[in-house]
């Protein structure tokens, strides 16, 4: 184990901050909180047999009034040791409601799934996330390191971010942690609206502009649209959304356009049954002809899933999918997963 | 290969939407099977029927909420106060009678989907602080009158003189149409 690892692993044990006992804090307020999980999984061409998932500490501390600090790292298993990973810290700056200014690494808001689940399993209704955008994928960029600005406009249902960073690094698929790999900056501006009148209804769309290096050398002009909608209401959990990444190389005069699409829908069982979900999703990902950035390194894929999630404790639920994943228009592959996720607060208050 | 990718990302081939279709009907059967039957967050046992009053600092500049003002606070969407302070949300403890009126009423969520909602939303770097727990009615009472910014809410029957108690669509506990009861 690296020494970076043996660190956050101390860190772990060491006792958390105390918050607020029974009185007022006189100094930051802490929370934290370790997410994880453990999987078997059967069928399929990858390796069967039992998992360790990502273990995911989270933290947020409220510095004072105005200021934050959020941070999550991940260990994940390899077949040499574990992988040691800040996945986001950022520090941000609450001026009011209407603008809050931060810095840091994020998960890219270009998607709704990215920034609404982020590594912890336990949070998101199926095994996975999406093919589009899970973590590793070069279908879009799934870090960001830069500076965001972020609110609700007055007292309006409208929420917007907008942010400047360094894109993708010269591994498309990683973000920028040392520097832009070009003197282009990414830039991406998101909207969302959340209706009063329609609690747990959301809809809405970014787009997300960058030049990128390709790994096999040359640049690219990068452009990417989404949209989403979402019911998460009462025993109802409905998401869709759509993204679309377009790319010009350099020189060319016709840009490739690639898109990825999924509908995820479950429901909680009433009464006696309220501690379990059924849920099922379809996705699709279509890679444009030879695509600056994607060939030979993105594939066309479909999956339909079926799924049931059991909340066997407050903090832990057991889930059982169904996946039948077709790669690159090849005959479809079903895969059985059998997944336990959790959130351990580590604080409390 | 080249053909499926002559294909390109245009139209869905027959074979995508019989998969399409496939995906369908499986949600066809969970949600239509399903549509008749009650929301498990109004199949909990009903909240005994009391009012709660929605109490803040006694320096907090406010009078008046809209229902939807207080939703927005509660659920963590207004952080601040329009004199720039924090909001601190204090919530009763689960179990009581007047915390079941308040997820209810406000949240329109069960205990699970609001100890979700909340994780969810510190998770995603939403708030740097969920609610903060009270034990009892005079904790909460205290609580709110020596931390600026706090809001809470206690059984109208244990309001106490010194406690500042907010109209909610401009309407206390005590008049006809008051929405927390």
């Amino acid at each position: 184990m690296s020494r970076a690892a043996r660190a956050l692993l101390l860190a772990l044990l060491l006792p958390s901050v105390p918050v607020w006992g029974q009185g007022v804090p006189s100094g930051p307020v802490a929370h934290a909180f370790l997410f994880g999980d453990v999987m078997y999984v059967a069928g399929g061409e990858a390796p069967e047999g039992f998992k360790l998932g990502q273990t995911v500490i989270h933290g947020n501390v409220l510095l004072s009034n105005r200021v934050a600090f959020f941070g999550e790292a991940s260990l994940t298993g390899r077949d040499t040791g574990y992988a040691i990973e800040i996945e986001r810290a950022i520090i941000r700056y609450d001026v009011n409601d209407g603008f809050k200014i931060s810095a840091g690494r994020y998960h890219t808001p270009i998607s709704y799934w990215n920034t609404a689940f982020h590594h912890g399993l336990w949070l998101q209704g199926s095994v996975a996330r999406p093919e589009a955008i899970k973590f590793g994928s070069r279908f879009i960029p799934v870090h960001f390191v830069g500076a965001m600005a972020e609110g609700r406009i007055a007292s309006s249902p409208l929420t917007y971010a907008a942010g400047i960073g360094n894109g993708r690094a010269a591994n498309t698929a990683r973000a920028g942690d040392v520097g832009d790999v070009n003197e282009s900056r990414a830039f991406f501006a998101t909207a969302a609206l959340q209706p009063d009148a329609l609690p747990g209804f959301r809809v809405g769309g970014g787009v997300y502009f960058d030049d990128v290096e390709t790994e096999a050398g040359g640049g690219a002009d990068e452009r990417i649209t989404s949209g989403h909608a979402v019911w998460e209401r009462g025993s109802l959990d409905l998401v869709g959304e759509y993204i679309q990444v377009r790319h010009q190389a350099g020189g060319s005069s016709s840009p490739v356009t690639s898109r990825a699409v999924y509908l995820h829908a479950g429901v909680k069982l009433p009464g006696e049954l309220r501690a379990f979900m059924p849920y099922a999703r379809w996705e699709r990902m279509d890679i444009g002809k030879e695509d600056a950035l994607f060939t030979g390194s993105v594939a066309d894929y479909e999956a339909v899933l079926a799924g049931l999630r059991y909340d066997f404790s407050p903090y832990a639920a057991l889930k059982i999918e169904y996946r039948d994943e077709q790669l690159d228009g090849a005959s479809g592959v079903g895969r059985l997963f059998v997944q336990a996720s959790y959130a351990a607060p580590i604080t409390s208050g | 290969m080249t053909e499926k990718r002559a294909r390109g990302s245009g139209t869905l081939s027959g074979c995508a939407l019989e998969r399409i279709i496939r995906a369908a009907r499986l949600a066809a059967v969970f949600l239509g099977v399903l549509a008749g039957m009650p929301d498990p967050a109004s199949a909990q046992a009903e909240p005994t029927v009391i009012a709660v009053a929605i109490v803040v600092h006694p320096a907090t500049q406010i009078d008046d909420l809209t229902f939807q003002e207080l939703r927005a606070i509660f659920r963590g969407e207004r952080q601040f106060w329009d004199d720039g302070r924090r909001v601190t949300l204090l919530m009763r403890a689960p179990e009581a009678a007047e915390r079941g009126l308040v997820l209810d009423r406000i949240y329109g969520m069960d205990e699970a989907q609001f100890r979700e909602y909340w994780i969810g939303k510190m998770f995603r770097a939403e708030v740097a602080s969920g609610p903060k727990l009270v034990y009892s009615a005079d904790m909460a009472r205290e609580l709110v009158t020596v931390i600026p910014g706090a809001i809470t809410f206690v059984p109208v029957n244990e309001v106490s003189s010194e406690t500042k108690v907010v109209r909610i669509d401009g309407r206390l506990p005590s008049e006809v149409g008051y929405p927390l009861r």
